[in-house]
């Protein structure tokens, strides 16, 4: 059967991401179960597993309904929820369709997707609830944490129709945000980060004792600036343009972007927040390793 | 160098054609999303300097239409020729001995000293004057010339430089001049005057007088003397070069006439008119010593003669040394050569050149 919809994760980044762990720096050890025990079957509001009764089992365990098709005592198990949730607020803005003009289908949603979908397979493979926020003004979405691949079903189909438009969601926008994410909760934000009001979400959750990510995507263009000739430049945002000679902007764009990029990474490290850049012509899972892999670890 | 037709350098408008055909295109401003908008700085438009594209083949185009408008200036080399003596010699003049300088006779072409003299009549002053505007500024220019110089015309040679003058030789004697032929007689017995004229022509030793049905012998001149209409072989005579005298009582074609014999009052006594490469003449009146009372006259004779002389030529003999040129000529233009067939070649080859640039399978990045 043909693929109708591109995977969001390409094959070579899903048998890397199997060496890598999604670590809490302040979980770990925290509740006694920790993250990595959430294997641990028991009662629960996932449903896991049907197994043989065995005597000592609950009797109220015993799916009857089961037992009436079967003739046999069943026992429903359901998976223990783990005590962290990984949320991932994905930016949809419109800034975040940008493209490089070398790969116009490649934008920079379709990156963020793709490391959406690789935290969400890293924690479903740790037995790790997860949720999505798509942080947008025009389409501002919630899918509340919970494990399993149901859930990692509904978070792809959520993200195959999701587009970018519109602006950084406005703070009252984002109010249930704070509502749901658990104190001790892991917050990967995958953003441009380009918008001040991202930085300020950022490092207010991270002040609330939420251990944030900072995932970074940039385009080629926007590291190298290898354009060349006379160009509009249109802020997809604002609408506000500027016409210039790529080659004579380049120096300068250069050196001020840059001197933006350490303000912002200087900021990060301020609030505590782990960061990790990809450029599109990065394979995806660049930050990941970078945050989780051998190395950073 | 110069140019003929400096006009022809308008072509060189046509320059513009390439240039704006590899003009970059600058002006263009593609629409680019670019969301890190904030760290471009508006900077004041770049100065625009323009760009080309190709820069190779738009240096063969341009170089291939230059030398068309070049080629269209007619350009011509001037002052190429190198300032070697010449020694110019006279017919009949002794040839001096060479000493390296280029010696050439006196004769339409400047045939070499080598070659034999030239026959005939030389327009002397004439060839010293073409002499003189061909050769380069610098050349040395000596005419030899004997004692006695033909060919000389009305005015002393004036010529732009200094020519040496040497007098060599003798001369050529002058050539034979052959007396006038006589004419025959042809009459009708019905004319009167007709023993008058026959009379002057026995008298000056012309035999040939007979009636109008003898033969007319071909290549002389003729007196016609009978009425009635021209006959077509004494036509024939005329418009072969002979000239043709006739009564007036004879009939020829109609033509303007000039008078070539007046008399003491200054009436016309012949007129002379031209048919062919000859001439007719015709006496006004009738041959009667009443009517025309020089019939009688004892020089009669050789006033008839007078009108079938040929012309006396032009005196064309002078003393050398009372001939030499005169300075004074305006300087003529230095002799050029065209440069325009070889600017051709080197068109058609910048045209290859073009083609082979343009047409080659590896070309540079598209404009």
């Amino acid at each position: 059967m043909p693929d109708l919809i591109a995977p969001l994760i390409p094959g070579d980044v899903r048998h890397r991401l199997k060496a890598l762990t999604l670590v809490a720096r302040r979980a770990i050890g925290d509740r006694g179960l920790g993250l990595h025990t959430s294997r641990a079957r028991g009662s629960g509001l996932e449903f896991a597993a049907y197994r043989p009764y065995e005597p000592g089992d609950e009797p109220r365990q015993i799916d009857w309904k089961l037992y009436g098709r079967s003739d046999r005592f069943f026992v429903r198990e359901a998976e223990r929820e783990s005590p962290v949730a990984l949320w991932i607020l994905l930016d949809a803005s419109a800034s975040m369709a940008q493209a490089d003009a070398r790969a116009p289908g490649y934008a920079r949603l379709d990156a963020a997707k793709g490391l959406t979908a690789a935290l969400a397979e890293l924690a479903l493979a740790q037995g790790d609830r997860f949720a999505l926020a798509t942080l947008s003004a025009d389409a501002f979405d919630l899918i509340p944490a919970a494990g399993g691949t149901r859930q990692r079903d509904r978070l792809h189909h959520a993200l195959q129709a999701l587009g970018a438009a519109g602006g950084f969601p406005a703070e009252a926008t984002l109010a249930p945000l704070w509502d749901r994410i658990g104190a001790r909760d892991l917050v990967g934000i995958v953003s441009d980060w380009f918008d001040p009001a991202c930085l300020d979400l950022a490092t207010r959750l991270a002040a609330a004792g939420r251990e944030v990510l900072a995932l970074q995507v940039l385009t080629v263009t926007e590291r190298d600036f290898d354009l060349d000739g006379g160009y509009r430049f249109r802020d997809p945002e604002t609408g506000e343009e500027l016409l210039g000679d790529a080659a004579a902007l380049r120096a300068e764009f250069l050196a001020r972007f840059a001197a933006a990029q350490a303000t912002l990474a200087a900021a990060w490290h301020a609030a505590g927040i782990r960061h990790a850049r990809l450029v599109l012509d990065e394979p995806l899972d660049t930050p990941l390793q970078a945050l989780f892999g051998r190395v950073a670890r | 160098m110069n140019l003929l037709f400096p006009l022809g350098l308008a072509a060189l408008a046509a320059l513009a054609l390439p240039l704006l055909l590899h003009l970059a295109r600058r002006t263009e401003q593609r629409p680019t999303d670019f969301a890190a908008l904030r760290w471009l700085r508006q900077k004041p438009r770049p100065r625009h300097r323009p760009r080309f594209d190709e820069r190779l083949l738009l240096a063969a185009r341009l170089a291939l239409l230059a030398v068309i408008a070049l080629v269209l200036a007619l350009p011509v080399l001037t002052g190429t020729d190198t300032a070697r003596a010449v020694v110019a010699v006279a017919p009949g003049a002794a040839v001096p001995p060479a000493d390296g300088a280029r010696q050439v006779w006196l004769a339409p072409g400047f045939p070499s000293v080598t070659a034999p003299r030239p026959a005939g009549p030389v327009p002397v002053a004439s060839l010293i004057r073409q002499l003189d505007a061909e050769l380069p500024p610098g050349a040395a220019l000596t005419v030899v010339v004997p004692r006695i110089l033909d060919g000389a015309d009305a005015e002393r040679p004036r010529v732009a430089r200094r020519i040496a003058w040497r007098i060599v030789g003798e001369g050529l004697s002058p050539p034979r001049v052959p007396p006038p032929a006589l004419p025959v007689l042809r009459y009708d017995p019905t004319v009167a005057g007709a023993r008058y004229v026959g009379a002057a022509l026995r008298a000056l030793g012309q035999r040939d007088i007979a009636p109008r049905s003898a033969p007319i012998p071909r290549s002389r001149p003729l007196v016609w003397l009978a009425p009635g209409a021209l006959p077509a072989a004494a036509i024939a005579q005329a418009e072969a070069g002979n000239i043709v005298l006739v009564a007036r009582e004879t009939t020829i074609p109609a033509s303007p006439t000039v008078a070539v014999w007046r008399d003491a009052d200054g009436a016309a006594l012949v007129e002379a008119q031209p048919l062919g490469r000859g001439r007719l003449l015709r006496f006004t009146r009738r041959l009667a010593p009443a009517a025309m009372p020089q019939l009688l006259d004892p020089d009669f004779p050789h006033r008839l003669a007078a009108l079938f002389a040929a012309a006396e030529p032009d005196p064309a003999r002078v003393l050398a040394d009372a001939y030499a040129p005169q300075p004074g000529a305006p300087a003529p233009l230095p002799p050029a050569r065209p440069l325009w067939p070889m600017l051709a070649v080197a068109a058609a080859l910048l045209f290859l050149v073009e083609r082979w640039l343009a047409t080659r399978a590896v070309r540079g990045p598209a404009p």
